[in-house]
């Protein structure tokens, strides 16, 4: 790349220039400093000379901390026009993009829209359109986002609004209507929905081989949306509207749908809670999986959520014990069941209570939304008003605090005020090494973790005879744990349904019903008193398979359908997931085992032993959540950074505060 | 009696001076490191394009903030540091950190010194925190980039601690990563002066130069779509 000036050159009177720094599309920037050596950037306008002076000239005694300041306009003893500007020492935005091919970190997202859109707002309020917003002009610099090239922005009014004038500016972020030349501030809204779009995935929605390819696209296509999270779409599709009229009518209105969007799609928050019934339940039917998970949220035994008052009574009672005393009771209730002829009365209380739980959530079907809004507990009231609140410091984050010494994203602000709660509901960005990582770790403890149990099991009860019935009981113990680790592990992070989730899942059990089935054999303890379901009597067939053969054991169907049944019925990915409430869950354990007892009290006619069921269930859920990654509250983040041990250092990483960015960019070192 | 209490008060003087000026007892070893350090030559890269790189040639060079009436810190901070906080020797293939002020490196306190890996974080006082990686394996100079806001009193990219070799080139594995150019160019020292050498056809202040050229004060290295300056710093 040619400059026209050398180092050392003093166009102007007061200036040596250092270094060139780039060419933009109105002229050169050089870094340069004055006789004292204060730090400038000047650039010199070459063409375009009457657009682009006009517009420098409107905006230069405009302060804001978002925008960079123009100190002067000068010119040199050719006549060149020169503008002196703030020199801003942070990478741009289109470098920080590049660091990021598959999209940024959400919270790196929300800092970038937050410094634009606050600078946007102050050109907007005094009729300025920048025009020319690209990632190319925004900045980050230890004292926040800025906006450069203010230079092409242009002075509303009605006479120019529509005036032929040259096209410029970049033609991936460049509004259809700008073809026809007409420049609202509608424009910026456009450029700023098409920056969204390619900060969250990486690439700009329309592109092509030609200019003239990407402005007809501009014009006609629709933008895929497809990629982006399902929340998001709809704000960046009105942000994205071809008719300026019905795009999105300001820059705060596209901040504040955006930061809403996002809560609701990472914190599966009550955002309609608070606001209107009629809304809520409009909503909840967009958002069946958001609703799902945000009762569940507030409950402590996940899988009963919004149950009636007594039991939530019960809940909170559990929630107030301190964790030893947890430990103590659920193991004494769990020895209870296990040791106790408490079968029956178990799973027949199960049966009831599933039930009735069922009825429940029919009628919540039929009544609709406001009936389950009711019924939430008042915590959950708490939990929605402090969601808006943090809604409402999100889409204001620089607006009050104009002059920053340091970029401060939107997010730790809000993190500072409350604590941002994260649910395994909550979507994230979880690198393929680190879920990698996670998978393989948790496998590994799964071992040790496995053999624990057992050896707790072995030494408690009188299930377990000798050596090699505790080593069947923990392989499978361990397989199956594994068959609910990995899947778990891929979904977590991600969006889907937890019907497909739980029908996955019971595939799954099948095979380990299977070989729990089979192994026995291979370890000769197939006909124990392990085993003896101690209900003889005629075969029973389904088709051509036999679920009992009469001899008071169980076949191998039986074990199948065992294992698909309680893989099916407890939503394990949230006893697996990293973002689940505490590594070890007693409540959740002995909820395992209450649908254990109750799956082997229904299996109790095919002679399914019952001690050996309960057991089992108790087991793989202590053993998944033992090995099962999981992450420290204070430590959640919306994208998984590697561990500060493999963290290397980054050139110029300017925010303490984000560590994600920083390892993000070790790996370009 | 007279000359007694003279030759008390000398030695008062002495030990308040001592008292006085709280200086840590690694003192003998700072002052070996101003001597070492007299003999760190320091370069100012101004680079189109690409930015201001400072880069530091000789042993061992000291991070501390600028001082005024003796000679500043090799690698001179705005921060709320010591004038000489921490010192970098390199030692054969090694680099070593000597702490002088409270001082970690990736989280371990330094009491007084450690070898320097590639990916260390080097903490400063707290709120300094300075990065330092060796990023070519072809290479043992190593880089200390800035990461907290802490700089210069001019805007500075990063800085260099030349071992070998300083590598500019369009790879995130030079020293120097400079997007555009087609090829590489190498920054060596040889018999106390900086020399530069590359494929490229370059030209020095305008004249044509060999493949191999020493680099003077003030010098403009002019390539087909490169061009940087070298300035010597005081």
């Amino acid at each position: 790349m040619k400059f026209t000036f050398a180092p050392e050159a003093r166009p102007l009177d007061g200036y040596t220039i250092k270094r060139a720094v780039h060419r933009g599309g109105f002229g050169e920037v050089y870094y340069a400093l004055s006789d004292a050596g204060k730090e400038v950037a000047l650039k010199l306008l070459n063409n375009n000379l009457d657009i682009e002076l006009r517009g420098v000239r409107q905006c230069l005694n405009l302060k804001h901390a978002n925008l960079v300041t123009i100190f002067d306009i000068r010119q040199d003893a050719d006549d060149d026009h020169w503008v002196i500007m703030e020199f801003v020492s942070g990478r741009g935005l289109y470098e920080v993009l590049q660091d990021y091919p598959g999209g940024m970190p959400l919270d790196e997202v929300l800092f970038w829209l937050g410094g634009i859109a606050a600078g946007l707002r102050f050109l907007h309020d005094r009729g300025i359109v920048h025009r020319d917003l690209k990632p190319a002009n925004v900045f980050q610099d230890p004292g926040g986002v800025k906006i450069g090239d203010i230079g092409l922005s242009k002075y509303i009014s009605e006479s120019r609004r529509s005036a032929q004038t040259q096209s410029v500016g970049t033609v991936y972020y460049m509004a259809p209507e700008v073809a026809k030349g007409r420049y609202g501030r509608e424009v910026d809204v456009y450029a700023m929905g098409i920056m969204l779009y390619e900060m969250i995935t990486g690439k700009v929605p329309f592109d092509g081989q030609t200019t003239a390819e990407i402005l007809m696209k501009h014009l006609t296509a629709e933008p895929d949306l497809s990629c982006l999270p399902e929340e998001i779409r709809p704000v960046l599709s009105a942000a994205l509207e071809k008719d300026p009229d019905s795009r999105t009518s300001s820059i705060e209105e596209l901040e504040r749908q955006f930061c809403q969007s996002v809560a609701t799609a990472d914190t599966a928050a009550p955002v309609p809670l608070v606001t209107s019934a009629p809304q809520a339940a409009a909503k909840s039917v967009e958002h069946p999986r958001a609703m799902a998970s945000e009762t569940e949220v507030e409950n402590d035994i996940e899988s009963a959520p919004a149950a009636p008052v007594g039991v939530a009574a019960l809940v909170a009672f559990w929630n107030v014990i301190p964790a030893p005393l947890q430990w103590v009771t659920g193991g004494a209730v769990a020895l209870l069941i296990l040791e106790s002829g408490m079968w029956h009365s178990v799973a027949v209380g199960g049966m009831i209570g599933g039930v009735a739980y069922l009825g429940y959530q029919l009628m919540s079907v039929f009544v609709g939304e406001p009936f389950r809004a009711k019924s939430a507990s008042p915590a959950m009231a708490a939990t929605g008003s402090a969601v808006s609140a943090r809604h409402q410091r999100t889409v204001s984050p620089a607006a009050d605090s104009p002059v920053r010494s340091h970029p401060v994203p939107p997010r730790p602000a809000a993190r500072n005020t409350r604590q941002r709660v994260y649910t395994p509901a909550t979507l994230r960005k979880i690198a393929k090494a680190h879920r990698a990582t996670d998978v393989s770790t948790s496998i590994a403890v799964s071992l040790a973790a496995s053999a624990l149990v057992t050896a707790a099991v072995f030494l408690t009860t009188n299930l377990l005879k000798d050596s090699a019935q505790a080593v069947y009981f923990a392989a499978v113990t361990m397989l199956a744990a594994w068959a609910l680790i990995i899947p778990s592990k891929i979904w977590e992070g991600r969006s889907g349904d937890s019907f497909t989730r739980r029908l996955c899942l019971a595939s799954l059990g099948l095979g380990v019903g299977f070989v729990a089935a089979v192994l026995p054999e291979y370890l000769l303890i197939g006909d124990d008193a392990l085993f003896d379901g101690s209900h003889r009597g005629a075969p029973v067939l389904v088709g051509r398979v036999a679920v009992a053969d009469g001899t008071g054991f169980p076949t191998v169907a039986c074990f199948m359908m065992f294992f698909a049944a309680l893989f099916f019925a407890r939503r394990w990915w949230w006893q697996v997931d990293s973002f689940r409430k505490a590594r070890f869950r007693v409540s959740s354990a002995l909820f395992t085992l209450v649908v254990g007892v109750v799956i082997t009290g229904m299996l109790k006619g095919f002679s399914f032993p019952e001690a050996l069921g309960a057991t089992w269930a108790l087991a793989i859920s202590a053993v998944v959540q033992l090995s099962a990654g999981w992450t420290p509250a204070e430590d959640r983040r919306l994208s998984s950074a590697p561990p500060p041990a493999a963290d290397q250092a980054g050139p110029m990483s300017v925010d303490p505060q984000r560590p994600v960015a920083k390892a993000e960019q070790a790996s370009f070192n | 009696m007279n000359s007694g209490t003279l030759n008390l008060d000398r030695q008062r003087r002495k030990n308040r001076w001592y008292c006085d000026t709280l200086v840590p007892q690694q003192e003998a070893i700072l002052k070996g490191h101003t001597v070492a350090t007299s003999s760190c030559k320091k370069y100012m890269l101004w680079i189109d394009g690409v930015g201001a790189w400072q880069l530091c040639v000789g042993q061992s060079f000291i991070i501390g903030a600028p001082s005024f009436e003796k000679q500043s810190a090799d690698i001179a901070l705005l921060a709320n540091i010591s004038r000489m906080h921490a010192s970098i020797e390199r030692n054969g293939e090694e680099w070593r950190l000597t702490a002088h002020q409270p001082t970690t490196v990736s989280g371990r306190t330094i009491d007084q010194d450690t070898a320097l890996c590639s990916g260390d974080e080097i903490r400063l006082a707290e709120r300094v925190r300075l990065g330092f990686r060796i990023p070519s394996i072809l290479s043992t100079s190593a880089i200390i980039d800035f990461e907290s806001d802490h700089r210069p009193s001019h805007s500075v990219d990063g800085v260099i601690l030349l071992a070998d070799h300083c590598l500019l080139g369009p790879r995130r594995d030079h020293h120097i990563f400079c997007t555009r150019w087609s090829e590489v160019v190498v920054l060596f020292s040889n018999g106390g002066k900086l020399r530069c050498r590359s494929k490229a056809a370059l030209s020095v202040d305008g004249k044509i130069a060999g493949d191999s050229f020493d680099l003077k004060h003030g010098c403009v290295v002019t390539g087909e779509e490169l061009r940087f300056r070298v300035e010597q710093m005081e």
